[in-house]
């Protein structure tokens, strides 16, 4: 196995040390980033809150295999139950708790499609911490009750571009009608917690931490589908920044490394943002601004912007680097695929299982049913796992764009960008 | 300016109806066109607007039965004809008129846009027999709203060519379609598929633009370039910094020009010298056509000496958006069955579409008569 590249400080191209990361990190999570330690208790406290959803229930989806007539098993673990709707609170909960312990008074964070703002609205208020959403206006305008659900637990949700920050008023003077993006919003939230001194921020995947709160997802898993005696064949999970897939399914790795168990772990990412199928592995920025860290990741360029696709939480240039160096040793494969095919699935799914899936989660459930129907060819009982991450309740806009035949099929034109990539320096 | 006996030809087999209006009514066609224009315009009541027209049914019966303002500016002759739409064209501009609103086919767009050019943007009920031209609303319904949204300021306008077909030409069974010119026409902007792009832009400018940067880097690898016509390729060689006809083929290599205006056997010529050549086309006119409509010189035999494989086809969200499938006509039904299928369109800086190639051979060419 290759070992995991360390982040580099882009200043001095020398590994990260910790202390670069203390103006807006506590330090119990700096060091969860950082470690190498196998196991890292839960707090208590943390457990409280995670009991009010946790366990999340894991379904076996008899309905569509019925529908589709096949001999496998398909599972599903919803993370759909949260009261945020989805499996952000899962590590939300833990970093709103670590900052309270640091005495941080304030979170500043940003958010796109407003699953991450939600969840941290809430995990903010359970512990008592003010919170401030910066959220792409693009999705801000077009799903309002985000706003309103985030107010209700308590935090101030404001769209970025805004004018409280250097970085939201210097983009407003130049285009004072942008929809915004995840890039400045990151921007944004970053000069927030920078500049106040109760203030830190959060963010809601991609780094180590935020993965490891995750992990509880695929424990969970492990433990019922042995209540039944079952394993896994294979387990399929979207991929936007990788928090949610990779929570799910990093607690059966060492059953493939050292117990040579055959599972495979399948990365879902739509087509038309497809890191870790078409995209270069390399150190690249984490945002536009390249504010961040330089990570070793699949990238597709911090300069991209990937098209407006319907599943927004999947619309991120580059990935965890952790879930990036397992694809890159093959024990994680990857495989994109078309937003129309998506949908189809997605209403395949709530047609015969009643749950209205995410439309990033739906990334998962369309080569499940592909892989069921291949089943029926070979006769095998093969045991399929969908990470279900979340329900697609403020994404009907989206479902109705589908309904109308206004869903354009994106895709990443590889070999053109190869051949445009080739003549250029490399950083 | 409505164009009478526009779409006669079309329903009495005469592909066009150029200089053969008394042929088609001898066949028995009933004039189509002032019946579409009424449909178009019959929503335009209550608008703020004059309309500067011409006599009888070039316009000024169908605007009178619909109730709405107007002033004669141009006495069309008895027999209405080419000369009465360029000269009453001609009266719109001096009128200072701010949009120009015609009935008919790409015959009459093109004799409206030969006068009129890009100085004022122009819209197209659709009546002709054949209405290959970017000017046409796909409806005469639909250009009713283009006209209102034009004229209450809530639309962009583009540039957009104008195509015809020799009629003389195609009854005989040769299609010849050319470019006639580039017209300024108002244009729906995208607004559902774009509202969550980020720096979201509904200036139809602004992705030639970076479909343009795009295309400069790939085009970087050495290769001969062929562009065909219309002004997505033209933007790319603005980019590069290259000159390039806008109605005509040219070859870059290099970041420089090495044919303008080719030929099609300057094109084989250069593909001899090469051993091969990529193409970059965009659909041309209203319904799509990526092939066989405007640039054809890129003709099937220069399109199997580069290899079909090294055909990139570029185009503009909002074009892909006006058109549910793309259309090649080379004439050649192999090759063209050969390059249909799902093809990846560029749209923008590093992003493509999938979208449905079709050859017209199998939809049909007749299906707007």
């Amino acid at each position: 196995m290759t070992p995991l590249d360390p982040p580099l400080n882009p200043q001095t191209g020398k590994p990260l040390a910790a202390t670069d990361l203390e103006a807006i990190f506590p330090k119990e999570l700096i060091r969860q980033e950082m470690s190498a330690e196998r196991w890292i208790d839960i707090p208590d406290e943390v457990r409280e809150i995670l009991k009010l959803w946790r366990p999340t229930p894991l379904y076996r989806a008899h309905r569509l295999e019925e529908h589709l007539k096949t001999p496998a098993k398909i599972y599903y673990k919803y993370e759909g139950v949260s009261p945020a709707g989805s499996h952000k609170p899962n590590t939300a909960v833990p970093q709103a708790y670590y900052n309270m312990k640091a005495g941080i008074e304030r979170i500043a964070t940003e958010t796109g499609a407003g699953q991450w703002g939600s969840a941290l609205s809430m995990a903010t208020s359970f512990f008592d911490l003010q919170c401030r959403v910066y959220m792409v206006r693009a999705s801000f305008d077009q799903k309002p009750y985000r706003k309103s659900i985030m107010q209700v637990w308590g935090a101030e949700c404001v769209a970025s571009p805004s004018e409280l920050t250097n970085s939201g008023r210097a983009i407003l003077k130049e285009h004072p009608d942008t929809g915004g993006s995840l890039g400045i919003a990151i921007s944004e939230a970053v000069e927030d917690a920078a500049t106040h001194d109760n203030t830190n921020y959060a963010l809601g995947s991609v780094l180590n931490h935020v993965l490891l709160h995750q992990t509880v997802e695929g424990q969970e898993l492990k433990k019922q589908l042995a209540i039944v005696d079952d394993y896994p064949d294979v387990i399929y999970g979207c991929v936007g920044g990788g928090s949610n897939f990779p929570g799910m399914c990093f607690p059966f790795v060492p059953d493939k490394l050292k117990d040579k168990k055959e599972i495979r772990m399948v990365a879902c990412e739509p087509a038309a943002c497809p890191t870790l199928t078409k995209g270069l592995y390399a150190y690249d920025f984490g945002d536009t601004a390249r504010l961040t860290p330089l990570l070793k990741m699949y990238t597709l360029g911090h300069d991209f912007i990937p098209p407006s696709i319907h599943a927004g939480g999947l619309r991120y240039h580059g990935d965890a680097p952790l879930l990036c160096n397992l694809v890159h040793d093959g024990v994680i494969e990857g495989q994109s695929f078309h937003q129309n095919e998506v949908f189809k699935a997605a209403v395949t799914f709530a047609r015969t299982e009643g749950i209205l899936p995410a439309p990033e989660s739906a990334h998962a459930i369309k080569p499940a049913i592909d892989d069921a129907i291949e089943c029926k060819k070979t006769g095998e009982e093969k045991t399929i796992v969908i990470c279900l991450s979340g329900h697609g309740h403020f994404d009907l806009s989206s479902y109705d764009a589908y309904f109308s035949g206004n869903l354009v099929d994106y895709e990443y034109p590889e070999e053109l960008v190869k051949q445009s990539l080739a003549k250029i320096p490399k950083f | 300016m409505i164009n009478p006996v526009a779409g006669m030809g079309g329903v009495v087999g005469l592909k066009g109806t150029d200089g053969l209006a008394e042929e088609a009514r001898r066949r028995g066609a009933k004039p189509a066109a002032p019946r579409r224009a009424e449909t178009a315009l019959k929503d335009l009541l209550g608008l703020d607007a004059l309309f500067f027209t011409a006599s009888g049914e070039m316009g000024e019966s169908a605007l009178r039965r619909c109730g709405l303002e107007y002033q004669v500016v141009h006495r069309a002759s008895e027999e209405s004809s080419a000369e009465d739409t360029k000269k009453a064209c001609i009266s719109f501009l001096e009128k200072g008129a701010d949009l120009v609103v015609f009935c008919g086919g790409d015959g009459t767009a093109r004799d409206v846009s030969g006068v009129i050019r890009s100085k004022i943007p122009i819209i197209g009920i659709p009546a002709g027999v054949k209405m290959h031209s970017g000017v046409f609303a796909i409806s005469p319904r639909a250009a009713g709203e283009l006209i209102r949204g034009d004229l209450e300021g809530d639309l962009n306008t583009r540039e957009t060519e104008i195509v015809d077909v020799d009629e003389e030409k195609y009854r005989s069974g040769t299609l010849d379609t050319k470019i006639y010119g580039i017209a300024m026409t108002p244009y729906q902007p995208v607004l559902v598929q774009e509202r969550k792009q980020i720096y979201a832009s509904r200036d139809e400018d602004e992705f030639k633009l970076q479909i343009a940067i795009f295309a400069s880097e790939f085009m970087r690898d050495g290769s001969a370039y062929i562009l065909g016509a219309g002004t997505t390729t033209a933007k790319i060689a603005e980019v590069l910094g290259v000159e390039k006809t806008l109605l005509g083929v040219d070859v870059v290599q290099n970041g420089r020009t090495i044919c303008r205006d080719a030929s099609e056997r300057d094109l084989l010529g250069i593909l001899e010298e090469v051993g091969k050549a990529k193409i970059i086309v965009s659909p041309i006119g209203a319904q799509g056509f990526v092939l066989g409509r405007g640039s054809q010189q890129i003709s099937p035999k220069v399109l199997r000496k580069a290899g079909p494989e090294n055909l990139i086809i570029v185009a503009t969200p909002h074009k892909l958006k006006e058109t549910p499938r793309l259309l090649v006509d080379t004439g050649d039904f192999d090759l063209d069955e050969t390059i249909s299928g799902k093809r990846q369109v560029i749209c923008g800086y590093r992003i493509a579409q999938r979208k449905e190639v079709v050859a017209s051979s199998k939809v049909g060419t007749d299906e707007n008569d």
